[in-house]
């Protein structure tokens, strides 16, 4: 967590107490695919200018959760509010204020990045001459920019994930939803958006981020949630989640081993009762 | 491990396909397919009974010359079989062979190399084949039923079918496997997809310049002799289909013996080419697939004209609607498998449009000729139908499915995915009408209508079809999305696509149900002219009824689609 000291930790102080300016809020969040719960009922709270890591073996329900929080799938109950909108009553307002990177990079193969960015800013209502010159500085910075007019077809799959960042960052959105970011990016790339990410929080941005690579969560992420069967079964900074595992400084890597593999026996977490946030 | 082992997870794939779908559609599908096969059964036997006879040739030639007729008919089943399987299965090796994903894991395992290429051969079989067998077999037995074929011929037949089917796929795989061990497959598969449709639209025209009709036609013989004779004369002696003709004649004979010396050329054929194709297996497929991970497509294509063209008018559009209308544009003209199937449909509706010109309107009795002109504008109106639900369904049936894994983009935008569904309900009515439109045109012009009242009837008939056909493609493309799958042809010959085809076929039908009295009463105005109230109301009612399930056809698939796309959550 020394990262979050050098960036002046905007929350770290609010662990364990009520988030002050909460921009998301999954209120009792469920989820069921037939008889199997993906989600038995998540309560959260993330602020304003907080990076928030939200970790979880496979199948946990992470990726599940993800979606939710975008409006992609809907939960089976339980309410979201993004910036303050409901995002299943008013999904067009909530969704206006996220941006979204997927884990895998599916996009439209036989559009050029610009056209894509065209697309997807037609998507959001930015104006077009905004979308360009946004497009062409994410490019730029992404170090894509020769390769503007090929097909994303010919690309990897670290120069998708780069044009998914990209676009997820046109309209300028106040929350940057993250599945995976640094999968299938070179260490540069890396480097480059973890401090780029960094350079979002301070101007305010909230990041949501899911990753399995522990050191990225553990430079970038103020809090961290850890989700296992469903259950959100840790919650707070690296501090808060060494107490709770009883494994005073050891890494990230530990102490989410030790949760993860210690799950049953632990209480239940406090947030994972309707109403009662840490 | 077997070849067989590795189709295990394709034939539960397909199983698990057909379990998420409700039963009650499927029972109603599968007795409306087997109502569709009875349908074309009895209809084709009781056209064959005729042919066989002959009547218009005589009591003594009759017979004589219509049983030619019929076997010189099943020749030209037979040979149109083999091309059309042939074309089939070389696109479907490409993709079977060297572009499926699921290759690139088995190439990684100790699996051999022949026992993965059997496995996806027998795949390509089934994919080239399965429609094409499931339209011809009720045909071919119309046949043995005309020809008084014996019962056990009935169970031979099918293993005859087989072999002969095994023979293009067979062509087909060697063609695939060559070319792709010369050229970069990625751009072979596009030149050969362009090429196979080009030969099959030439094949389909030359067909019809060889004017069959003219068969039943006695004006056009200088000698029946010499024609008896032409009918004899196999069309290509030492070619599979001929074998496989003369073995069915004989077999739909009653004779076995003959039956089998005639077909063991097919057979012998068979293991030759099966065995021919393990040897270039094992030699060149691991080759061929590895070079063909080589080729990557990274240029913009040409006819970028076109698209800019076609783009520059939705600027005057709302900006959500401009950016759907953009991208569907950009990605359909830049999939290079689009311009062979719009090459083959060009070449429907040329035939189409040919056929019209060769109705001898001519030569109708000329009291009646005005009415008999008039009313092929009422039989053509279900032919332009079946000509949109075709184009309906190659392109505007998988435009929802096509979105792809890329739909996540839509789902997580502010934008509400039914938007996506009127923009594209919207962008395809436009060129569904104005083909409808044109086609319409063209075809009154041919037939010379008279009355005014009928000739925009046919305009209107042609707009609602246009309007339902687009609404069913969506709606149905919608509620039966395969997002996982890429390829148009797949997703159109996918169980939507059919359901999309029947339903298309019951409105046409439902159309000309709700106007047939109208259109009887118009006909034959000059006769009867239409004064009494009741039957005023009637035609009233008829219009006013056509409308209400008009405006019902294109509400509930639209709704249904809607519903669909807002409940599908991406994986």
């Amino acid at each position: 967590m020394s990262q979050i000291e050098a960036v002046s930790d905007p929350v770290g102080d609010r662990v364990g107490k009520p988030v002050a300016e909460p921009v998301i809020i999954l209120k009792d969040i469920r989820k069921k695919y037939g008889e199997f719960e993906a989600l038995k009922g998540v309560n959260l709270e993330i602020g304003r200018g907080e990076m928030f890591g939200f970790l979880g073996p496979n199948g946990a329900g992470k990726t599940t959760l993800i979606r939710i929080l975008t409006g992609i799938i809907k939960p089976t109950a339980g309410a979201v509010l993004i910036c303050g909108h409901d995002l299943l009553a008013a999904p067009d307002l909530a969704k206006g204020c996220l941006g979204y990177v997927p884990d895998r990079p599916y996009l439209y193969e036989k559009l050029t990045p610009l056209e894509y960015f065209d697309f997807v800013a037609g998507l959001y209502s930015i104006p077009h001459p905004d979308v360009l010159k946004r497009g062409e500085e994410m490019l730029r910075m992404f170090t894509l920019w020769e390769w503007r007019n090929e097909l994303i077809e010919s690309f990897s799959h670290g120069m998708k994930q780069k044009v998914a960042m990209s676009s997820a960052l046109l309209h300028d959105p106040d929350i940057i939803v993250v599945d995976e970011p640094t999968v299938g990016l070179d260490p540069k790339s890396v480097k480059m958006v973890k401090e780029f990410f960094n350079s979002l929080v301070q101007r305010g941005k909230t990041i949501f981020l899911t990753t399995h690579t522990l050191s990225v969560a553990e430079d970038l992420c103020h809090r961290i949630a850890i989700i296992h069967h469903g259950n959100l079964v840790a919650l707070g900074n690296l501090e808060n989640l060494q107490k709770l595992s009883k494994s005073p400084g050891s890494d990230l890597e530990s102490v989410f081993l030790k949760i993860t593999e210690e799950e049953s026996e632990l209480p239940p977490h406090p947030s994972t009762q309707p109403g009662k946030l840490v | 491990m077997t070849a067989a082992f590795l189709l295990i997870p394709a034939i539960r794939g397909a199983r698990r396909n057909l379990g998420k779908r409700s039963p009650k559609v499927l029972a109603a599908l599968a007795i409306g397919g087997v109502l569709f096969a009875l349908a074309l059964y009895l209809g084709l036997y009781k056209f064959l009974e005729y042919i066989a006879r002959a009547p218009m040739l005589g009591p003594i030639f009759g017979p004589m010359v219509g049983s030619l007729l019929a076997s010189k008919f099943l020749e030209m089943l037979f040979l149109s079989l083999f091309f059309m399987i042939l074309f089939s299965s070389l696109i479907a090796g490409f993709s079977a062979f060297y572009l499926d994903d699921e290759i690139r894991l088995l190439v990684s395992t100790p699996v051999r190399a022949t026992h993965i290429f059997w496995s996806r051969f027998v795949l390509m079989v089934v994919e080239s084949s399965w429609m094409v067998v499931a339209f011809f077999t009720p045909i071919f037995f119309a046949f043995a039923t005309a020809l008084k074929a014996p019962f056990w011929a009935y169970f031979v037949f099918p293993v005859y079918l087989g072999m002969f089917l095994l023979l293009p796929n067979i062509l087909g795989g060697v063609a695939a496997l060559g070319l792709a061990s010369f050229f970069p497959i990625r751009q072979m598969r596009k030149v050969c997809q362009f090429l196979s449709a080009m030969v099959l639209a030439t094949m389909i025209i030359f067909f019809r310049f060889l004017e069959p009709e003219k068969l039943l036609n006695p004006k056009y013989f200088s000698s029946v002799s010499n024609y008896i004779l032409n009918l004899k004369n196999p069309a290509m002696e030492y070619f599979p289909s001929t074998w496989i003709h003369q073995a069915s004649l004989t077999l739909f004979e009653g004779n076995m013996s003959e039956s089998l010396s005639a077909i063991l050329p097919v057979f012998f054929s068979m293991l030759l080419g099966l065995a021919l194709l393990h040897l270039l297996a094992k030699y060149f497929y691991l080759a061929s697939w590895q070079a063909s991970l080589e080729a990557v497509e990274n240029q913009v294509l040409g006819l970028e004209w076109i698209r800019r063209a076609l783009i520059l008018p939705m600027r005057f559009f709302a900006e959500d609607f401009r950016v759907v209308a953009v991208k569907e544009i950009t990605v359909f003209l830049r999939d290079p498998a689009i311009f062979s199937q719009i090459f083959m449909m060009a070449a429907i509706v040329f035939v189409y449009g040919y056929n019209l010109t060769i109705i001898p309107l001519k030569d109708l009795p000329s009291l009646y000729s005005g009415e008999i002109s008039d009313s092929m504008v009422f039989f053509n109106g279900p032919f332009i139908g079946f000509i949109l639900a075709a184009l309906g369904m190659r392109f505007v049936y998988p435009s929802i499915s096509l979105e792809g894994r890329a739909f996540w983009a839509v789902k997580a935008s502010p934008i509400q995915p039914s938007r996506l569904l009127k923009v594209k309900f919207f962008l395809y009515l436009v060129p569904t009408l104005f083909l409808g439109f044109g086609l319409c045109f063209i075809s009154n012009r041919i037939f010379q209508v008279s009355n005014g009242l009928l000739y925009w009837l046919s305009f209107l008939n042609v707009g609602l079809m246009a309007l339902v056909i687009t609404a069913l493609a969506i709606g149905l493309g919608a509620l039966y999305a395969r997002f996982d799958a890429d390829n148009p042809l797949k997703i159109a010959g996918s169980f939507g696509g059919f359901v999309f085809m029947v339903l298309s076929a019951v409105y046409v039908m439902n159309l000309l149900v709700l106007e047939s009295y109208p259109l009887f009463r118009l006909y034959f105005i000059r006769f009867y002219p239409l004064t009494q109230a009741s039957g005023k109301i009637l035609v009233l009612l008829s219009f006013f009824l056509l409308l209400v399930c008009t405006v019902l056809w294109v509400y509930i698939p639209l709704s249904q689609g809607k519903e669909a796309i807002e409940r599908y959550e991406p994986d």
